[in-house]
Order: C-alpha cells, then sequence, then structure tokens
C-alpha cells in the first residue's frame, strides 16, 4: 500500500505539533512530524475531524519525550557549558587563580569589601530615614496642617492655637482631631526623684489618631480629664519601676500633680511622635492660665494639629473649608496673606515636627553619590587588574580554546571568578559593617543597630549589591579575556595587545584619581570652612560663658540670685537675658522709623537683657549709653549697625535720641546707644537688624561669664558648684541643669561637621582603595618590565632615570586627573558654600595643593615597586633567557 | 547467541515491515497493519515498536529524500536486517512445528 498523498484542507492542531517538536526526541521528530500529517489526513478519511484532531493530539502526546524514551545514545554529545562538572571546574580554576596571585586578590577582596560595606552601611541609612511613620494603621489619612504666609512664601509646621477647635466644628470630613503642644523642659518628680523631662499635651484625639498599644488604662477616657497622664512602658518604669503604674501621681514643676491615667506600649524607632510623656490639654489651664487655647493671631511651631480625614476626603477638596476657617476666625483681609495647608504623614519627617529629628536628604544624596563612587573605584581595581593580567592567562584562554570550550563557557568562567571574589568581599563586608555601623550611627546621629543589619531587606539588598558587583567588575575582563584569539595567545607574543588595553586602564585610572581629587579637595574646603566657624569674629566672646535656665522670673528672686552668684571669685559678670547673644531660636517684630517721609519698617530680632547684658557678653557700644536695669517702660532701646543702616543713618552718634515705634501704633521707645554688630543667628545667616531692651518678665536664662577666658577644668568646677547652690537655693525642688555657649553655639554647625567626617572617612577609603589599584598596577609594570630594566641598567642607566621612567606614566594619570578634578571640586564647593552667609574664599591654591598631595601619595604608592625593580641585579632578571 | 524475545505485536510489525519492501516507513505500517487486521492500531504504539526493534537490530533504518507531500518532510524507511529475517524465520518454524505436531482431530475441534 502506498503512501497517501496531498492532506486536505483541515489541519491538525498547530500547539500538538510544536509540542513535539519541542518536547519530543530531536532525532526521530522530522519523520514524526510528516508520519503525523500523513496519519492525519488518513484518520480525516476514516472518520470525523473531530475524531482525527483527538487521535492526532493522542498520539502526538504519546511520543513525547517522558513517554517514549530517547532510543540511541548521541555520538557527539551537544557540549553545555553549564553541567554540573563545569560548574565544579570553574570553581576550582577559579580558587587556584585567586591563591595564584595573593597580592591582587587581597587587593581585590578588601577594595571591594570596603565599597560593598559603604553600600550596605548607606542602605540602612536611607532605608531608616525613608521608613519613618509608615507603621501608622491610618497613615494614608493622616495629615498635618500647616500654616503658610503668603507674603514670605513660606510654610511653618506649626499653627494658630484655635484650629483645633476650628476644625471640629466647622471641619466635618475629619474624623479626629490631634492637636500636640510640645513642651521644651520641665521638672517631673515622684517623691524626691526629680528628672528634667520635654512632654507634649494631647488630647484622647491622639488615640484615635495614632495607633497607640494600652498595657494599663484605655485610649477611651484617657487625657479627658484636667490633671492626668499617659506614660510609655520606659518611662512607667522610669519613674514607678513597674507598668502597673495607673492611679499613680507625677509632680509637675512643684505645682501640679498629675495622675497616670494610662500606660502605652514604646514607640518605634521611626517614629515621629517619640513622646514618653503625654499630659492632657485641659491640664493646661491649671498649669499656664495665660495660654490662650482658642488663639488666632501668631503662632509657634511647638503647637501642631493632626487630622484623620474620613475615608474618601482628598487634602484638595478642603481648600475651601480652610478658606473659610480663615475668613471666620481671622477676617477677610487674612486670606491674602495666610493659608493653611494639608500635609500628609509621610512627609513630616523631611522638614520640621516635633519629633526633633528630620531626615537630612541632602547628606543622605551626597552620602549615596559617595558610596556608590567608592564601590565604582574597587571595581575599577579589579577591572584594571584582571585586564593587565591577561597575558598570564593567555595561554589557558588559548588552550581552553583549542580544545573546544567556546566563548560562553570561558565568559562563564570568568564571571566565577569575578563572583567568587565578590563573595568572600561581601563576607568581609558585612565584618567591616557590624564594626562600622555604631560608629555610622553615632557619625549620622541614626539610631541604627546591628539588629538593623541582620533583616531580610538587608540580606535581599546584600544578594542584589553581590550579583551588580560581580557584573559591574567581571563582565568587562570577562569578555575581553574570552575574547583572546587561540592562535595569538598561545603564541608567546603578549605585547601586541597589551598597548590596546592599556588606553582602557589608563582612563579608569584617572576616573579614580579624578573621584580621589574632587573628594579630597572638598574635604579641605569643608574643613577650613569650619575652621573658619571656630574662629569666626562674632563681634561677642562666646568663651567661658555658662548659660543656665530660670524656671521663674519674679524680680526679687533673679535680684538674690545674681548676688549670690556673684559672690564667686570665680564669676566675673551675671546677665538675665531672654538668650544669648547667638542662638538658635529668636524673637522678631516689626519696627517702624518714622522721620523720614516714608515710613521705614524694619523687622528686628528683640534682645531681652539687663544692664550687664553688654559685659557679660563683651558687646562693643559705639555710641550713646548703656542700659540700666531700671529702663523698664520699653521706652530705652539699644540698636544694632545693620538696625541704623536701614532706617538709613550712618552715623552711630547721630541715631542717640531717635524714636522707633514698635510696629505701626503709637508706642515708641527712644535709642540711648548703638552697640557694633554681632552675629545674633548662626553663620549660616545674615545678621538680623537688633533691638537690646530691657524686659524683666522676658528673661528666661542667667548668662555667667568666668574670670579667666581660658579657664582650667578645676575651676569650672568650682564655678559650677557654686551656681548650682545659688541656683538650688532660689529655685528648691528643680532640676539644676547648665551649658557652656561655645558648645551650644557649636551645635549650629553640626550637620556641617558630620557632613565633613563622612567626606574624611570616604576621601581615605577611596584614595586607599585606588592606591591600591595603583600598587597592583605597578607592581604588575615592574614585572613585565624587568627584561627591559636589566637591558637598560646593563647599558648604564641610572637607578633614578629608571624609577623616573616606571613613574612618569602614572604621574601623567595624576596630572589629567586633576585637570578634569579641580573644576568639578570648585563648582561642588561653590555650590555648598551658598548655604551660609559669613564663609571662606575658595582660594585658587587650594586644588594645586590637593593634587600634590594625591601625587606624593601616588610617587610612594609606585615608588615602592618602582625602586625595587629599578635596583634588580639585572644578572638575575636577564638570566632566565 | 543473542537471543532475543520477540513479541506478538513486535512480530507483526516486523513482518508488516518485510511485506512492504522499499515501502516500509511508519504511515504505511501502521495502515497496512490496520487493513490486514481489521483492528484499530495506535500509530504511536507503531512508531515506538519500529524504533525498539531498531533498537534491538531486527530493524534498520535510513532516511529518504525530501517529498513534496507532507510538508517536505522527510520519510524513515525500515528494511528487515539479517537477524530480523532469522528471527522471523524462527518464529515461523515455531508455529509450523506446533501446527504439525496438532493432531487432525484436535484441528477439527477448532472449526473451519
Amino acid at each position: 500500500m502506498g503512501p497517501r498523498t496531498s492532506a486536505p484542507d483541515p489541519q491538525p492542531p498547530k500547539w500538538a505539533g510544536r509540542l513535539l517538536t519541542f518536547l519530543g526526541d530531536p532525532e526521530t521528530a522530522e519523520e514524526l512530524a510528516g508520519d503525523l500529517l500523513e496519519m492525519y489526513a488518513y484518520w480525516l478519511e476514516t472518520g470525523s475531524k473531530a475524531r482525527a484532531n483527538r487521535r492526532y493530539i493522542w498520539n502526538a502526546l504519546k511520543l513525547i519525550r517522558p513517554f517514549s524514551r530517547r532510543k540511541r545514545a548521541n555520538p557527539y554529545p551537544n557540549p553545555h557549558s553549564l553541567t554540573p562538572a563545569m560548574i565544579q571546574n570553574h570553581f576550582t580554576i577559579a580558587f587556584r587563580n585567586l591563591f595564584k596571585s595573593k597580592g591582587h586578590s587581597l587587593i581585590n577582596i578588601s577594595g571591594l569589601a570596603v565599597g560593598m560595606s559603604c553600600a550596605i552601611l548607606i542602605f540602612l541609612a536611607v532605608r531608616h530615614e525613608t521608613s519613618y511613620d509608615l507603621h501608622q494603621s491610618h497613615i494614608d489619612r493622616i495629615y498635618r496642617v500647616e500654616t503658610e504666609n503668603i507674603k514670605e512664601n513660606q510654610t511653618y509646621p506649626g499653627t494658630y492655637t484655635g484650629m483645633a477647635n476650628a476644625l471640629r466644628t466647622d471641619m466635618p470630613e475629619a474624623e479626629t482631631v490631634a492637636p500636640l503642644l510640645k513642651i521644651g523642659g520641665s521638672t517631673m518628680a515622684v517623691g524626691e526623684h526629680r528628672f528634667r523631662e520635654s512632654y507634649v499635651y494631647a488630647d484622647a484625639g491622639i488615640f484615635k489618631t495614632f495607633d497607640y498599644q494600652w498595657i494599663s488604662g484605655s485610649p477611651a477616657d484617657a487625657l479627658t480629664q484636667p490633671n492626668t497622664i499617659v506614660l510609655t512602658r520606659r518611662y512607667a518604669e522610669k519613674y514607678f519601676g513597674t507598668t502597673d503604674a495607673t492611679g499613680k501621681n507625677i509632680r509637675l514643676d512643684n505645682k501640679q500633680d498629675l495622675t497616670v491615667a494610662g500606660v502605652v506600649e514604646d514607640y518605634p524607632a521611626t517614629s515621629s511622635f517619640p513622646f514618653d510623656m503625654i499630659v492632657s490639654f485641659p491640664t493646661l489651664k491649671n498649669v499656664n492660665p495665660d495660654y490662650d487655647q482658642n488663639r488666632w493671631n501668631g503662632w509657634n511651631d511647638n503647637f501642631q494639629v493632626f487630622v484623620l480625614l474620613k475615608k474618601g476626603t482628598r487634602p484638595e477638596q478642603l481648600i475651601g473649608r480652610f478658606a473659610g476657617v480663615v475668613k471666620k476666625y481671622m477676617g477677610k483681609e487674612a486670606l491674602d496673606h495666610k493659608r493653611f495647608k494639608l500635609a500628609h504623614l509621610s512627609t513630616i519627617h523631611y522638614s520640621g515636627n516635633l519629633g526633633g529629628r528630620s531626615a537630612n536628604v541632602s547628606l543622605l544624596k551626597t552620602l549615596s553619590l559617595i558610596g556608590a563612587l567608592v564601590l565604582l573605584i574597587a571595581c575599577f581595581n579589579f577591572i584594571n587588574l584582571s585586564t593587565a593580567q591577561a597575558f598570564k592567562r593567555a595561554k589557558e584562554v588559548g588552550i581552553r580554546k583549542a580544545i573546544g570550550s567556546n566563548r560562553q563557557s570561558l565568559v562563564y568562567q570568568f564571571l566565577t571568578e569575578a563572583g567568587l571574589i565578590t563573595l568572600l568581599a561581601a563576607a568581609g563586608a558585612l565584618i567591616l559593617s557590624v564594626l562600622a555601623l555604631p560608629s555610622l550611627a553615632a557619625a549620622l546621629a541614626i539610631p541604627l543597630t546591628a539588629s538593623d543589619l541582620f533583616t531580610a531587606e538587608t540580606a535581599l539588598f546584600s544578594v542584589i549589591l553581590l550579583i551588580v558587583t560581580t557584573l559591574l567588575a567581571g563582565v568587562y575582563p570577562a569578555l575581553r579575556l574570552s575574547g583572546m584569539a587561540p592562535i595569538w595567545a598561545l603564541k608567546n607574543n603578549v605585547a601586541v595587545q597589551a598597548g590596546q588595553w592599556f588606553s582602557m586602564r589608563q582612563g579608569l585610572v584617572v576616573v579614580q584619581f579624578t573621584v580621589s581629587l574632587v573628594l579630597i579637595s572638598c574635604a579641605m574646603l569643608i574643613n577650613r570652612q569650619l575652621d573658619f566657624f571656630r574662629h569666626a569674629d562674632l563681634g561677642f566672646n562666646q568663651s567661658a560663658i555658662i548659660t543656665v535656665g530660670l524656671p521663674d522670673n519674679k524680680p526679687e528672686k533673679l535680684q538674690a540670685l545674681r548676688d549670690n552668684v556673684l559672690r564667686s571669685p570665680q564669676v566675673k559678670d551675671a546677665s538675665y537675658s531672654f538668650n544669648s547673644a547667638s542662638a538658635e531660636s529668636n524673637w522678631m517684630q516689626s519696627m517702624e522709623y518714622r522721620q523720614r517721609p516714608e515710613v521705614v519698617q524694619v523687622k528686628t530680632q528683640m534682645k531681652m537683657g539687663d544692664a550687664h547684658f553688654l559685659d557679660t557678653y563683651g558687646i562693643r557700644l559705639l555710641a550713646g549709653e548703656p542700659l540700666k536695669d531700671s529702663d523698664t517702660t520699653h521706652s530705652k532701646i539699644l540698636v544694632n549697625e545693620i538696625f541704623l543702616g536701614r532706617i538709613g543713618i550712618t552715623q552711630p552718634a547721630q541715631a542717640v535720641g531717635e524714636r522707633i515705634y514698635y510696629g505701626d501704633g503709637d508706642q515708641f521707645a527712644t535709642i540711648t546707644g548703638v552697640v557694633k554688630n554681632f552675629n545674633v543667628n548662626s553663620l549660616h545667616q545674615k545678621i538680623d537688624p537688633t533691638v537690646i531692651q530691657v524686659v524683666p518678665d522676658n528673661y528666661f536664662q542667667l548668662g555667667v561669664k568666668l574670670q579667666s577666658e581660658r579657664p582650667t577644668a578645676a575651676s569650672v568646677q568650682t564655678a559650677l558648684s557654686h551656681i548650682e547652690k545659688a541656683w538650688t537655693a532660689a529655685f528648691p525642688d528643680q532640676v539644676f541643669e547648665y551649658s557652656f555657649l561655645d558648645e551650644t553655639l557649636a551645635q549650629a554647625y553640626q550637620s556641617e561637621t558630620r557632613t565633613a567626617r563622612l567626606i574624611e572617612v570616604a576621601t581615605f577609603f577611596a584614595v586607599l582603595i585606588a592606591c591600591m589599584g595603583l600598587f597592583g598596577l605597578a607592581t604588575f609594570t615592574a614585572e613585565q618590565r624587568t627584561k627591559e630594566i636589566g637591558v637598560r641598567k646593563v647599558l648604564g642607566a641610572s637607578v633614578g632615570s629608571i624609577i623616573g621612567l616606571l613613574s612618569k606614566d602614572f604621574l601623567k594619570l595624576v596630572v589629567i586627573a586633576f585637570l578634569i578634578a579641580s573644576p568639578i571640586a570648585w563648582y561642588a564647593m561653590d555650590v555648598w558654600l551658598e548655604h551660609f552667609e559669613f564663609k571662606i574664599r575658595i582660594a585658587w591654591w587650594m586644588f594645586p595643593a590637593a593634587g600634590i598631595l594625591m601625587t606624593a601619595i601616588a610617587m610612594l604608592t609606585v615608588g615602592f615597586q618602582s625602586v625595587r625593580a629599578a635596583r634588580l641585579d639585572p644578572v638575575r632578571s636577564l638570566r632566565s633567557e | 547467541m543473542k537471543r532475543t524475545f520477540l513479541g506478538e505485536f513486535e512480530e507483526l510489525v516486523l513482518l508488516t515491515v518485510a511485506v512492504l519492501e522499499e515501502e516500509a516507513y511508519g504511515v504505511s505500517v501502521a495502515q497496512e497493519l490496520e487493513k490486514k487486521t481489521g483492528r484499530s492500531v495506535g500509530f504511536s504504539t507503531v512508531h515506538t515498536t519500529l524504533q525498539r526493534l531498531e533498537e534491538k537490530g531486527y530493524l534498520s533504518s535510513q532516511m529518504g529524500g525530501a517529498t513534496a507531500e507532507r510538508g517536505g518532510r522527510r520519510k524513515r524507511f525500515f528494511a528487515v536486517t539479517t537477524f530480523g529475517r532469522k528471527a522471523l524465520r524462527e518464529a515461523k518454524q515455531v508455529r509450523e512445528e506446533l501446527w504439525n505436531a496438532l493432531s487432525p482431530n484436535a484441528l477439527q475441534l477448532m472449526g473451519n
């Protein structure tokens, strides 16, 4: 019977055929496909189409390999590069190479370990800073009411005290309202145990808005009654030694007993609401009867209002509501300059918040960039050292290719080597991270612990980092090495292609040195700016001044305290004031000068201090007379030179006797004297126009100037104990706290100091890794040119000329790097210095200085190898051939 | 000498290949078998059997030329090897001996 010819129109199901092609035995695939087609035609003739289809599918399925086994062993097996045996071989070879060139392996592993450790630590820091408040279960609906001053184009996190009640009555979209008032420092006492604490006032809204787990007490009635307090577990244990504290009493500032209404679980580290003591809002009436809870003129960032919006409400829908609030409580005219906005809870960690910690986004960005650069430098080392050594591997590659290895298999092998080194580096990075984490956490002031390091997320990041690093470092060398032509590789001719690879290596070295140079220049400049901060002339004397807070400013008490303090021989002078000559938080007020045709308005900083203010802080009087303690009627003031400039008076003496009005009212004060400018703010900011006046109601601190400008530790100790005795006599049952003015002022530059330390550390590592790479390259060059040096020496070259010969190439690279790095560093520093009103000039010589430093480091690195190579006995280097 | 057992279906397939001579390949063997035995024969069974017979050495195969039909795919033609012919003869001989040993009565009892 002959075969049937030509298939009729209907076609068999394609998928079955395709399945067979993929899964069937490749050897019989062709004839089977044909046979089945023919059978299909036959089945169509003898039965229905459906039956034919069924039979076709059924037969095809039965012929798939697991069911129909392969009949013969393939005489020419298809080589597959990733068989277990080959993988094992890759590892064997990788290990052998690792041990064969121990020096290079060490450079690579330690460099990559430092780079990866940087990356992991920075990941931890970034992760911590970006996870604030995300644990709140209602996070998508919680907002903070912020106040925008439209004219100043500035938004403040705080708002008017009347806002809480306004939201409750005028905004039905708000499910709950949680006003929070933070109090800086008060004395809390249980029996004789006294602590200086900061705390918040809140009402039950805080528990409905944010997540709290109750250990005792209940959220429903907590904080509704006056004189109640809620503690965290930690604080309940601190004060009462037990979490079972409900019903017990804590005394606030020696005047009001607070009953513990409940104890809640401690807050997580990533909370913007780290409040250990929450006092009920109604308590405020007893503690501070003057506090107006429905105030609509003037606000403070210590008072913030949070709302939980009802489901489905979007903040944009409430613009009208807020405009209504402004109109109702502040009047129509306020609409032009005040606006309220809702800021989502997830954003408040990036600006001022009551928790006191906010993310320094630019520092984190800088840090991430530097981390990436350090890792990159380490990867470049790997690339350079691998490709430089290519000739050592040439024979191996040639032989592998000659006996049938394909390129893919070689790529796998070189990647395995890179992977192995990265894996060892990762292990080192883990150890480094554990060691470095505490100091990084301290340097960045981020509460990170070792437990943050051992999380699933960190593990995942490390694995990804491992893969990325392997590919970054390994792909280029793998492609280069595997691409060698076997003939070339087997011929003993290595110099031919070396020239071509050299340019790539040169490029990478230049990048490494550029990064190092930029970092060195930046570190130098930042340190000069910090130095400037420390030694700048502030216009007043900040040294040897101790400041102490005042819980109470009744005049008779203050008089006694001052007399008492001055009795110590160590104390030179003492002054009561609102704040120090320079301080972080200030009192700004608008003043008017009306002697000109046009009224001049001056936004002025108010310094309230007694007659001793100028002497204590060493502020110079230029004209007129100092203030007397009796000048309390708001009628006499001192002004600074900037103020004079604003009101258009050039000679200080002319200003004496001029009238200055408080705002637009009729009250005025007379200038009795002019003081020399002094920095009322940190050096980030300009000097404000400043007015000094005597207002005893606003004395909140005592500044004590010691006799000696550079007091010894012992004399400071004596003075302190004297001040403490005097202070405790004046304010019994209060906790004495003091600080040194110069230390307080230095805190304003904390962020810059941190940046400087981190950049220094990064610079150190970047330079170290780059130099290790350079050292490796120098070793390699010296090795490669052993014969050449031998011949040169035999022909009469001096050691010096040979060192020059070997170092010249590397020096050239440093010079190129210097030319690229200087403008980059210049620009970066220029941008950074913009942050400061008072700053150093970028001098041109700083860059050559950095360049010379880098050159010296590079010369030292290269020099060691060069000298060794140059001093080698030519007999030994030439004998081998 | 290697003595391999020849199954009933294997014997039928082997015989069919011998009958078809030059034209023996998967499809022709399957169709011929269906025609001659009158029972439905699974193509996959035939294919596997052919493969197995080749593996055992009863059959040899070679690919034919390109064809115009069946999507241009080639056919694998099978031929009985000497060893295969010997096996067939042996099988036949066994049967004949058995038939011959059968008494005429018994044959009659079995019907036509």
